[in-house]
């Protein structure tokens, strides 16, 4: 039996298999092209509504047949928006930084040692992630009135200065990583701050970065603490201007619109520019 | 002796006690800062405009006073609730009509009788129409100065009803034309029929009693002590709602989807607040004529509109803050203030002379004719009856889950109502 005879009889069923595989590829790009639409839609429907004048708001084309940069005009006129958006990043920044800090030394504690009753720490850690901020938001807000505090940022971010999140991830992940290194470089003479900031954090910096993603996309959306704390526009962040649009004599939606634009450009860039980083950080925080 | 020193000693007290109860300062003779908490300034829109630019102006005329103007959401008022725990100054209020019984047991709002000079008070009061003044009065004490508030009004379309072949000179004044005219709508046009404000996610009881009233029904007894939205009269209403859905014309939107509806041209007729008049004119500007009439009547019973909105409360006990507060009260629900209100922001002038005084409102209700059934409204006015006690906020809800059940759920619309009731009465105080 020559080689040429053996591969004749198996040749149909590889081009079938590669055939299959062909479609199989392009159904899958087509599903996802029509996923892709579906929610890039809502996000192209926010741009194209805030160009379009208040009397064409509820036009069903997709193009906007008539195009004005008024509600943009109104927007900024109406809401302090450029002072939100620093505020909200601010704000975002600030939380992102102290809870990664907070988390990563809590974490390291957790993962390095065992101490008494560590355990149940942990456990109350854990369980501080099950009580709704709701819940602590009126005690929250008396201690930052006791401190003087209302209407700053620094009452926003006190709150958000450590994360259950955090911890766990972190701690989980320190975990897993391999004690043949720590102890390398202990033997090395690298005592616990060098072996945490030389060692660890460099060789997690795929789980710190994806967190740091989730914790300033979920901090940049943010709304009921500064709902509550802001007294004035100023001090407050682009949330809360959203909301502003809609009011008991009726929802603006253009400048509404136009105002979500430019609070969804930051993360927007965010996400461009981290694409990967921000899939992989939900696709480890089990978050969809 | 004794007897007579007891007397006159009781004599003394009696005439010493409006004295003593007017707690606030005859004047303003220092400087003071005082908070006003009002829900329009918390949004971007005209409302805030408006509200500050009043409170600009007194400000100017009252160089003594000081107004910090503090956003807050009227959809909890925790705001409120938060800085009274924090022992934050509360002192002007602006109080949803709903929240009023809550205010003055919670929050300390005060009765004006109380606290300002009864000749104050009258000639405050004296030109605002009395039906609007009874607005604010709770157990036989006025705790609030109506400030922004409106009637229920039938928006339509006049397009829609040419293109269906009916009168728009001649709108609906009966729940029975409103329900022909909306099949005609469906019928003739690519439009659907109605839609109102009184039930959906989000609508307050604020309408429902209005139209269980016309009906000569009640949702809660003149006392505020026994809820009767399970008897006879506010059956039928329900019932005659689910009639309309169940016909096809009631669509079952919620408050921004209906406004939506009416304010893209969809939508044949609306029965909302006038104050979303502002929005309705920005959607029809070009694109279709928009009108308004009274609410609907049943049958040949009279309606009795009740209205939505807001009155102006004073929660603060510092004499020298009442007076300030007092006085930003007088200045917002004076000719001016209501001309501001009225033109700015589209609720009711609760002083009808106004409304003819080329000085105030007479140019402006001339250019806005959708105002005209609103204004007649005023003279069959009744209140928004707040509900009592701590639970009021879920006694409207077992009532609005109840109707949204009836109307629009298929569930029998007598046993829903009646269940709502008992359970609702459960939670009075």
């Amino acid at each position: 039996m020559t080689t040429e005879a053996l591969a004749r009889p198996m040749a149909r069923p590889l081009r079938r298999i590669s055939e299959r595989s062909g479609l199989n590829t392009a159904a899958g790009h087509v599903l996802m092209v029509l996923l892709s639409i579906f929610c890039l839609f809502p996000v192209y429907w926010m741009l194209a509504s805030s160009f379009r004048p208040a009397n064409a708001m509820f036009e069903t084309s997709l193009w906007p047949t008539t195009m004005s940069l008024d509600n943009y005009t109104q927007a900024v006129d109406a809401i302090p928006i450029a002072r939100m958006l620093f505020n909200t990043l601010v704000f975002s920044a600030l939380s992102t930084v102290f809870q990664l800090l907070t988390g990563i030394l809590a974490a390291f504690a957790f993962a390095r040692w065992k101490f008494p009753f560590d355990k149940l720490v942990y456990t109350a850690v854990a369980l501080t992630w099950l009580v709704p901020f709701q819940v602590v938001m009126i005690p929250n807000y008396l201690l930052v009135a006791q401190m003087g505090l209302l209407d700053n940022i620094i009452a926003l971010i006190l709150p958000n200065l450590a994360a259950a999140l955090a911890i766990l991830l972190l701690a989980q992940a320190m975990r897993g990583f391999p004690k043949e290194v720590m102890e390398a470089a202990r033997m090395d003479g690298a005592r616990n701050w060098r072996i945490l900031w030389e060692v660890l954090v460099p060789n997690l910096r795929g789980t710190i970065a994806s967190l740091a993603i989730l914790i300033f996309i979920s901090t940049w959306n943010e709304y009921f603490w500064p709902l509550l704390l802001s007294r004035t526009a100023e001090n407050s962040v682009v949330q809360i201007g959203i909301q502003m649009f809609m009011t008991a004599e009726g929802n603006q939606w253009g400048p509404l619109m136009a105002a979500s634009t430019l609070a969804s450009l930051p993360v927007l860039l965010i996400y461009i520019v981290l694409q990967r980083q921000v899939v992989q950080s939900f696709m480890k925080s089990g978050i969809r | 002796m004794f007897r007579t020193t007891i007397l006159a000693s009781l004599l003394a007290l009696s005439a010493a006690v409006p004295v003593l109860a007017q707690t606030m300062a005859p004047t303003i003779d220092q400087p003071v800062t005082i908070t006003f908490y009002n829900y329009n300034l918390a949004t971007a829109g005209l409302g805030a405009e408006a509200t500050q630019k009043l409170i600009n102006e007194f400000m100017e005329a009252n160089p003594n006073v000081t107004v910090e103007g503090i956003g807050y959401s009227s959809a909890d008022a925790s705001r409120i609730q938060a800085d009274l725990a924090a022992g934050l100054p509360v002192d002007l209020v602006q109080t949803v009509f709903s929240d009023l019984d809550f205010s003055v047991n919670n929050f300390g709002a005060q009765a004006l009788e109380d606290i300002a000079p009864t000749d104050e008070i009258t000639a405050h009061m004296s030109g605002m129409h009395p039906n609007g003044t009874k607005l604010g009065v709770l157990n036989g004490k006025t705790y609030g100065l109506a400030y922004t508030f409106s009637t229920p009004v039938l928006f339509y379309n006049a397009d829609l009803f040419r293109a269906a072949g009916l009168d728009p000179d001649a709108p609906p004044a009966t729940w029975e034309a409103v329900k022909a005219a909306a099949l005609a709508i469906e019928e003739k046009t690519d439009a659907e029929g109605f839609a109102g404000g009184i039930t959906g996610v989000g609508a307050a009881d604020w309408l429902f009693q209005g139209v269980v009233r016309s009906n000569n029904g009640e949702v809660i007894s003149r006392d505020r002590t026994t809820l009767k939205f399970g008897e006879p009269e506010a059956i039928e209403a329900v019932t005659m709602l689910r009639d309309l859905y169940d016909a096809g014309v009631y669509e079952n939107y919620d408050f921004a989807g209906a406004l939506d509806g009416m304010a893209s041209g969809h939508l044949g007729m609306y029965l909302q607040t006038s104050a979303l008049q502002g929005s309705l004119v920005k959607g029809a500007e070009g694109n279709y004529e928009l009108r308004s009439a009274a609410m609907p009547r049943f049958g040949e019973k009279p309606t009795r509109p009740n209205n939505s909105g807001s009155a102006l409360t004073i929660h603060t006990t510092d004499p020298l803050k009442q007076r300030a507060a007092w006085e930003l009260m007088k200045f917002l629900t004076s000719e001016h203030g209501y001309t501001i209100i009225t033109s700015e922001i589209g609720y009711l002038p609760l002083r009808p002379a106004i409304v003819t005084d080329p000085n105030y409102l007479a140019g402006w209700i001339a250019e806005h004719p959708l105002v005209a059934p609103n204004l007649e409204q005023l003279d069959r006015l009744e209140p928004w009856d707040p509900m009592p006690g701590p639970n009021y906020r879920q006694i409207t809800k077992t009532l609005m889950d109840a109707v949204e059940m009836a109307v629009f759920g298929g569930a029998d619309v007598a046993a829903t109502m009646a269940d709502a009731q008992a359970n609702a009465q459960a939670l009075m105080p």
